[in-house]
């Protein structure tokens, strides 16, 4: 670990920190890596587990009712996304329900950094509420972002739109860049707070719905992607109260900004936000060159398009422009029109935008519709995408399969199958290579997270409560169904042997039986 | 824990109920005893393919009611433009249409076609139907379809919407019809709470208004269930948008209790067993981080003080579960708890314990529905279209029928008669058997033996005067149960200041031979009056608004308080009469003169619909001064209400837009904004015999001169034919101020006069 001053040369060294050496099987960003295929290369994996009971009366899980956990973290009461895992730190969001931080109680926004190896607090980051509602930041939601993890540097988006630059170590080595904590953690207008050793270290904050007028509808969701020196930061701009009204039709769905120093240093100009359904909630991925095309970001948008983007921004008419180098619509023209007549968003047949992200693996980049839980179920489709791509491919998919209903929930590719469970609660098992149904597993309840596949096996959790544990083969083939005592929106993930699975209630760092 | 037995259930009932009427009608939306029970026999269980006796195509997503051989449903009709809700009443032996009304949406935030979620009710006495619109229309019908009266409570209240469109149904008690709604008034009544109003259901005069909870984070739509008081007094015990199950007097609006219970809205209606109320709700919990549950609270417990708002609190708890169900209402029958989880399990409680006694997966979720009891069955409507029908006592439940319907049940059904009726998304399911109705006949209202005089209700509760209007003031004299004593003409009315009135104001109107009358020269007040009648004083509140014509430049104002966000700075409030506006909009000096700006402080109040007139104004053109602060990246939105219409300069879209709800009526024509500059909006709204409203807007820098040609020209049929006059912002994230000068409403040229 490099050793860091309490001054500002701190930030040279930070800059200089991805010469850091992440441990081998370390979990470092929504999706695993870039690439967002959630797929662990251990062959040893703990899949079996008894979640145990609570204390009575209480929330806490009594650890000697659990056989192969090896902790359990509580949190508040909701969580989404996935717990990362690097360099000895769990992180995770969540909301304040459960308060850690003295004096800033209430309805908040969580990141914990929890020890790796005890699930102990280390350090946590705190964010006010909007304060304008549901409308952009609905109640209790938390932190939805996927902390990314690179070096000794934190990227996680906050419900309140800021992308933000967290030091791995917390204030225990000095408060670096940044300066203003105290005020960056209560509401604009409200007295800053003393920063305690438990807080975050904010290195720097940018503010896109200030800097960009962007206009999350109902949170501020995705992850962070990184890129060389670059972030890309998908914005949540979306419609108001009214579901057709879009406030900032010209702010960007996708932005760049600087890594080291969070400064904008491009967007997207395709005329998404003016075209968007709903929101702009999918994560970015990055596809590395390739025989045939060289590197490139994608981007699932809010107006059902799947992006593929030069890496780097270009000049164009005093703004800084992601330059399109193919784009897909990701519905098929039949849910856009029927009978010579549009067909309404949120309605069953009609189109949707992308919520779950895409998948790079095995050549192809794998993408899949879906609409906020709220609208119920609806058709979907998956589409596989040549990444050799130019200009708009629409309808020229590698293939496409309509077998799947809407889905929020990333797909994932292994060893020739792509698994992707749709949002009615449906696992679907296809060729990666050309679309083929081979199996399909109802799990009974809605599913809002993503599945993980680690030393052969699948984890998929739902929301009731169930993780289903399934071969992950050709053949359809259930291990076991888990039960856990709340229902389970995030995804779980394998980072050095240990399984981690969230509840909306509590994090569970699993050894796994024997 | 007494037990609640079926003949209690029934004395309830009849307690309830006017004499006369009957227990096979179902008049509201929980039925005869406010707990979704039947006291129908041997039914049929409901299935397109066996008992369906008619259907008719109509979609809706609440309970439709029954009085004897009618039918009166609430749903909508048509798509897009064309849409509105619909109030119908069929005859329930063929399915025929007696009557149909057609009400448009307007400044609603409802989104998907989420409309006519709540229910119609009936009274008994009247035959009268009342239903509150989506957008807040309350209008009360005859039997055969006259509208009796209705009141626009958007701008006379300041009722809210909001995107779910979760609406409720207004309910009958005694002489009064009573509606929950959040609403953002004026006065005390500013700060958007959960409140509910009593009108006189004759005439639609406000009898009280009562806030017994705090700052709601939902927008709950509970039915209130009435609860005699051993003492003679009616209880209306509710779920409210602030947590709460509350309870208030419903003859005088004394809120009465709160019972903490959850951080987000209790939308359930709750049930009674014994002395317990018990309700649901499915969102974060006070004391834990699991979600949801189910409570019952002992309404006999001890009250501590109310704190800084609402009624005092009642924490006593008899006992809880982890039950977690968002909408759906519980089902009470021998002394179980019937109640539908949010993930679709039916669940039996005991109503004495709080034991679970089984659980029945029925389907992956539930939305709104909730079931009915009839007969040892529930018949429960499923979010995925399902209808069961199963069998239940305490050891357990059994499906007996499992259909599928066409469209999605939101409400729930009704059992009348013999019959069951569903209503989906599609259509009005009536299932069950034909047999006889009694005919139709008004019940009549118990004889009442009121007490000695105790307090004061004065009718109206509120008054809303234009210049040179009057209205009747008259009084209730009430005994200690709130029951009338006689209503007489006061002798006096005078001005009172509350002592605790934050803003010291009267109104401006002189009373005399029972009539309040505004002088012509009333300008904008608002302020409360007292009478007497013997020993006793009761109040109520009034302000006065403006006629037409009417013009405002603010240059009348001061600006003395200092600006929360830079202390440097003044500004003025807002008339007080006007709805929707304190704490959104601030009078501020400019080099120029005083302008009206669009507050920042509050981000929660982004969006403004102020309304600066009269509800019954129709044929006025306006004219007024806008303009936005901003950048290259963001500007905010400003804009006038005009006649139901909201007509808008829209800065980041470079648009002029008229809208009423975004989805249903949406024109606009590009216009380009330049930030800091000012505009000059003129617009006009007329009426055809056709019944096709003519939107006209034309806009144009101040500075130049005035374009001939309108800019925006649109027409609409079954277009809004009366509304106040109104100013509208909207700064997304309070980034960007935006101001008004210069207001003119004024009668339209070649209008009627």
């Amino acid at each position: 670990m490099t050793p860091r001053s309490r001054n500002g040369t701190g930030m040279l060294f930070l800059a200089l920190g991805l010469s850091t050496v992440a441990h081998a099987e370390d979990w470092t960003a929504w999706g695993r890596d870039m690439q967002r295929n959630m797929v662990a290369g251990e062959k040893k994996v703990p899949k079996l587990f008894e979640p145990g009971r609570f204390v009575a009366g209480t929330e806490q899980v009594d650890m000697a009712t659990t056989k192969g956990v090896r902790w359990v973290a509580k949190l508040g009461s909701q969580s989404y996304g996935n717990p990362t895992v690097a360099d000895g730190r769990v992180y995770v969001g969540t909301n304040n329900e459960l308060v850690r931080r003295e004096g800033l109680t209430g309805d908040r926004a969580v990141v914990l950094a929890l020890d790796e190896a005890t699930g102990e607090l280390l350090w946590q980051l705190t964010v006010p509420k909007l304060g304008s509602g549901k409308v952009n930041d609905w109640e209790y939601l938390g932190i939805c972002s996927s902390p990314t993890v690179v070096g000794e540097v934190v990227y996680v988006v906050t419900n309140r739109g800021e992308v933000v630059a967290l030091d791995v170590h917390g204030l225990a080595d000095g408060n670096d860049g940044m300066q203003d904590e105290g005020t960056f953690m209560v509401a604009p207008g409200t007295a800053p707070v003393d920063l305690l050793p438990m807080d975050a270290d904010i290195l720097w904050s940018y503010d896109m719905p200030n800097e960009l007028g962007v206009f999350p509808h109902n949170i501020t969701s995705s992850s962070v992607l990184v890129v060389g020196d670059r972030l890309y930061v998908t914005t949540s701009n979306g419609v108001d109260w009214s579901h057709i009204d879009l406030p900032s039709p010209f702010a960007p769905a996708l932005v760049v900004l600087d890594r080291n120093t969070g400064a904008l240093a491009g967007e997207e100009a395709s005329g998404i936000s003016e075209r968007t359904m709903h929101a702009n909630w999918s994560s970015p991925l990055h596809v590395p060159a390739g025989k045939g095309f060289t590197s490139h970001v994608v981007f699932g948008a809010g107006d059902g398009y799947v992006y593929g983007y030069e890496v780097d921004p270009v000049d164009q008419g005093g703004l800084r422009v992601l330059q399109e180098r193919w784009k897909y619509d990701a519905n098929p023209p039949e849910y856009r029109v029927k009978d010579g007549q549009k067909l309404e968003y949120a309605t069953f047949d009609g189109p949707s935008e992308l919520i779950a992200t895409p998948v790079y693996a095995e050549g192809l980049i794998f993408a899949a519709i879906g609409q906020d839980p709220e609208h119920g179920s609806g058709v979907g489709m998956l589409s596989a995408i040549d990444p050799a791509s130019s200009g708009d491919v629409s309808g020229k998919a590698r293939w496409t399969y309509k077998g799947l209903g809407r889905t929020i929930s990333t797909p994932v590719v292994y060893k020739g199958l792509v698994f992707i469970p749709d949002y009615d609660g449906v696992l679907h098992c296809l060729v990666a290579a050309t679309g083929e149904l081979l199996w399909k597993h109802p799990t009974g309840a809605h599913i809002w997270g993503s599945p993980l596949v680690a030393g052969g096996y699948l984890f998929l959790g739902n929301e009731d409560g169930e993780l289903h544990v399934l071969k992950a083969s050709k053949k359809l083939t259930v291990v076991k169904e888990l039960a856990l005592p709340a229902p389970i929106y995030s995804s779980p993930v394998l980072a050095n042997g240990v399984l981690y699975v969230g509840t909306q209630t509590h994090l569970y760092a699993v050894d796994g039986l024997p | 824990m007494p037990r609640v037995g079926w003949m209690q259930i029934a004395a309830l009932w009849a307690l309830l109920a006017p004499s006369g009427a009957l227990a096979e009608d179902w008049l509201g939306w929980r039925g005869p005893q406010q707990d979704g029970r039947s006291m129908e026999t041997a039914l049929p269980a409901p299935d397109p393919s066996k008992s369906l006796l008619w259907s008719v195509d109509l979609p809706g997503r609440g309970t439709p009611v029954v009085a004897g051989d009618r039918v009166f449903v609430w749903g909508y009709e048509g798509a897009g433009e064309a849409l509105s809700e619909v109030v119908a009443a069929y005859e329930l032996t063929t399915g025929k249409e007696l009557w149909k009304h057609r009400f448009r949406d307007f400044f609603s935030d409802i989104v998907y076609e989420r409309y006519s979620i709540g229910a119609p009710s009936v009274d008994p006495e009247t035959g009268n139907v009342y239903v509150v619109t989506s957008p807040g229309l309350l209008v009360a019908f005859t039997r055969d379809g006259q509208i009796a009266w209705q009141l626009d409570t958007g701008s006379l209240y300041g009722r809210m919407t909001f995107p779910n469109g979760r609406t409720g149904t207004p309910i009958v008690v005694e002489d009064l019809v009573i509606m929950h709604a959040v609403t953002a008034n004026w006065g005390r009544e500013g700060p958007a709470r959960d409140r509910l109003y009593a009108f006189d259901k004759r005439t639609g005069t406000l009898v009280w208004a009562s806030t017994p909870g705090t700052q709601p984070q939902d927008n709950s739509w509970s039915t209130p269930v009435v609860v005699p008081q051993a003492d003679g007094r009616l209880a209306l015990v509710l779920g409210t948008g602030c947590g709460h199950i509350a309870a208030v007097d419903a003859r005088t609006g004394d809120p009465l209790w709160r019972a903490p219970m959850a951080k987000g809205g209790v939308n359930v209606s709750p049930v009674l067993f014994g002395d317990l109320v018990i309700a649901t709700h499915g969102l974060e919990n006070l004391d834990s981080t699991k979600t949801g549950g189910t409570f019952a609270f002992d309404m006999k417990g001890p009250l501590e003080p109310a704190g800084e708002e609402g009624a005092p609190v009642l924490r006593k708890l008899a006992w809880r579960n982890d039950v977690a169900g968002f909408s759906s209402s519980p089902v009470i029958a021998d002394g179980v708890v019937y109640q539908v989880a949010q993930t679709g399990e039916l669940n039996a409680i005991d109503a004495a314990t709080g034991a679970v006694l089984w659980a029945l997966p029925l389907g992956p979720e539930q939305i709104h529905a909730s079931p009915v009891w009839a007969d040892g069955h529930l018949i429960v409507p499923m979010s995925n279209s399902h209808l069961f029908t199963v069998k239940v006592d305490r050891a357990g439940g059994s499906v007996v029928s499992d259909v599928v319907l066409k469209g999605v049940p939101l409400g729930a059904p009704a059992v009348a008669w013999g019959r069951v009726l569903v209503h989906t998304t599609e259509k009005l399911y009536v299932f069950g058997e034909a047999r006889p109705i009694t005919a139709w006949k008004p019940a009549l209202a118990p004889a009442v033996k009121a007490g000695p005089a105790a307090r004061l209700r004065v009718r109206p509760a509120e008054v809303v005067l234009r210049p040179g209007e009057s209205a009747a003031i008259e009084v209730d004299v009430l005994d200690a149960q709130g029951r009338l004593v006689e209503r007489v003409s006061p002798g006096a009315v005078v001005p009172w200041i509350p002592p605790t009135a934050k803003v010291k104001s009267e109104m401006k109107a002189s009373y005399a031979n029972g009539r309040l009358t505004a002088p012509q020269d009333a300008g904008l007040t608002a302020g409360a009056f007292q009478v007497k009648v013997g020993a006793l004083t009761g109040t109520f509140r009034g302000r006065t608004v403006s006629g037409v014509p009417y013009r405002q430049d603010f240059e009348a104002f001061s600006v003395t308080e200092p600006d929360p966000l830079d202390p440097a700075q003044r500004f003025g409030w807002p008339p007080l009469p006007w709805i929707g506006a304190r704490f959104k909009w601030d009078i501020r000096q400019t080099p120029t003169g005083m302008v009206l700006g669009k507050t920042l402080d509050k981000v929660l109040f982004q969006r403004a619909l102020t309304f600066i007139g009269h509800p019954d104004e129709h044929d006025y053109a306006m004219t007024v001064d806008l303009m936005s602060d901003g950048d290259a990246r963001q500007m905010s939105v400003v804009g006038v209400l005009h006649q139901r219409y909201i007509i808008a300069l829209k800065g980041n879209q470079r648009a002029l837009e008229v809208s009423s709800n975004q989805d249903r009526f949406k024109h606009a024509v590009p216009f380009v904004v330049t930030p800091g500059t000012w505009y000059r909006l003129r617009t006009e709204v007329s009426v055809g015999a056709d019944g096709v409203a003519t939107i006209r807007a034309k806009a144009w820098p101040r500075d130049q001169a005035e374009p001939a040609a309108w800019t925006l020209e649109v027409r609409h049929t079954e277009g809004h034919r009366q509304g106040a006059p109104g100013l509208f912002a909207f700064t997304p994230k309070s980034l960007h101020k935006v101001y008004v000068d210069n207001v003119v409403v004024e009668p339209m040229k070649g209008a009627a006069p």
